[in-house]
């Protein structure tokens, strides 16, 4: 006999019924969209921006902290993207000492663990700071002698992976190099959890 | 959101239609086989899903259209003396029992508001059209860029007609997302998911 069919699994709208990915072209995409944030991130990668971007406008502007995610992630790309050739890390401000975007300005460190053995720490929000992402790649890249990319995350925005886990040198790394970034706005995420590093 | 209350006296109305409209037993074999003939890819599940004891029943609504409805769910409709075709919903579950045709990302909102599908939206870059599907067929409408179904036609042309035609419309529009009939089924099978009859699919 030929094997039973298995039905699809397929998601489902909580509020407008129609298949998530649909939801843009539904009755009342606004409604959606909390929905959406929770249930199908993936799905509209712009709407964690904007999310994100309006919940950093209730917190004040000052709160800055830096997360550091550091995940084990197998075979994550390691081509190290050759960014400028500058020497000296500066942080850039625009005018008026205001960063330029309205992000928590946190740097996350996240180990992912891929095949068992393989890891990778991510670290995503540098560029909060300024700080120019293939420029912190490569330095990551020379000073663990490991392979470092900046990649997109599933949000679209840009991150660094570095090969390796190096989570536990990390943080003083980041605060020497720059001192723009102070250790208490550096975050990892353990166990799903965001646990400041300082 | 539509209240609870609702969703049980839609249920409760259906399940009175339903009483109803039991059809005979050479007519549910008849439908059967039809829909059998018509998805042979349905075969291993169709006793799940039409099982021979458990009653068929077959409920006409205006507009011609008429429900083939399993343990209060519609499954498959027709309109006038067309051929049965799967509601959305079970489409979504086995996506490939029917040919397909996709349109692009433009005319994804004409799709959804009911209109017909125009030639040019089928044969545009994001669309694509399955050369074998002859006039009068049924098919099943994607969209680029989607994973799931979100329209079930009926072709007026051959994919070929379509592709040199390439003017006016090509498959008309029997359902679609959000219309009544998925509104319903959505309903329906929330209802009955919420009090466990179905599985979770
Ligand atoms: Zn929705």
């Amino acid at each position: 006999m030929a094997e039973k069919l298995e039905p699809a699994k397929v998601l489902y709208c909580g509020v407008c019924s129609l298949p998530a990915e649909y939801c843009e072209f539904g009755p009342d995409f606004g409604r959606c969209k909390p929905w959406l944030l929770e249930n199908a991130p993936d799905l509209y990668p712009d709407l964690l921006k904007e999310a994100n971007e309006k919940a950093v406008d209730n917190v004040s502007d000052k709160l800055q902290s830096v997360g550091i995610s550091s995940g084990g992630a197998d075979g994550a790309p390691s081509s190290a993207q050759a960014g400028g050739t500058s020497k000296k890390e500066e942080v850039k401000r625009l005018p008026g000492g205001k960063l330029k975007k309205k992000d928590r300005q946190e740097v996350i460190i996240e180990k992912v663990v891929r095949n068992k053995r393989k890891c990778i720490t991510i670290v995503k929000g540098l560029e909060l700071f300024g700080i120019k992402l293939s420029d912190a790649s490569k330095k990551l890249g020379k000073k663990f002698a490991t392979g470092a990319s900046v990649v997109k995350g599933p949000t679209e925005k840009e991150q660094i992976d570095v090969q390796g886990d190096i989570i536990y040198d990390i943080v003083e790394f980041i605060t020497d190099t720059w001192p723009d970034v102070p250790e208490r706005s550096i975050f990892f995420i353990e166990d799903g959890k965001k646990v400041q590093a300082a | 959101m539509l209240s609870c209350s609702l969703f049980v006296n839609f249920r409760f109305c259906l399940e009175e239609i339903s009483s109803q409209n039991q059809v005979k037993a050479s007519v549910q074999r008849r439908i059967r086989q039809s829909i059998q003939d018509e998805y042979p890819g349905l075969e291993t599940v169709l006793e799940d899903l039409l099982p021979k004891k458990s009653p068929l029943i077959v409920v006409k609504c205006p507009n011609h259209l008429t429900l083939v409805v399993v343990n209060n769910v519609p499954l498959f409709f027709c309109i006038r003396d067309g051929p049965y075709m799967p509601t959305l919903r079970l489409l979504h579950q086995y996506p490939n029992i029917m040919k397909r045709f996709q349109v692009d990302r433009g005319a994804i909102k004409f799709v959804l508001s009911g209109a017909n599908i125009m030639c040019p939206g089928l044969t545009s870059p994001g669309g694509v059209l399955d050369e074998e599907v002859d006039a009068e067929r049924p098919v099943a409408i994607y969209a680029e860029g989607k994973q799931h179904a979100l329209a079930i036609g009926f072709t007026k042309m051959s994919a070929k007609d379509i592709k040199s035609i390439n003017k006016g419309i090509g498959v008309d529009n029997m359902h679609y997302l959000n219309d009544g009939l998925w509104k319903v089924c959505s309903l329906l099978y929330s209802f009955e998911m919420q009090s466990g009859l179905i599985g979770s699919q």
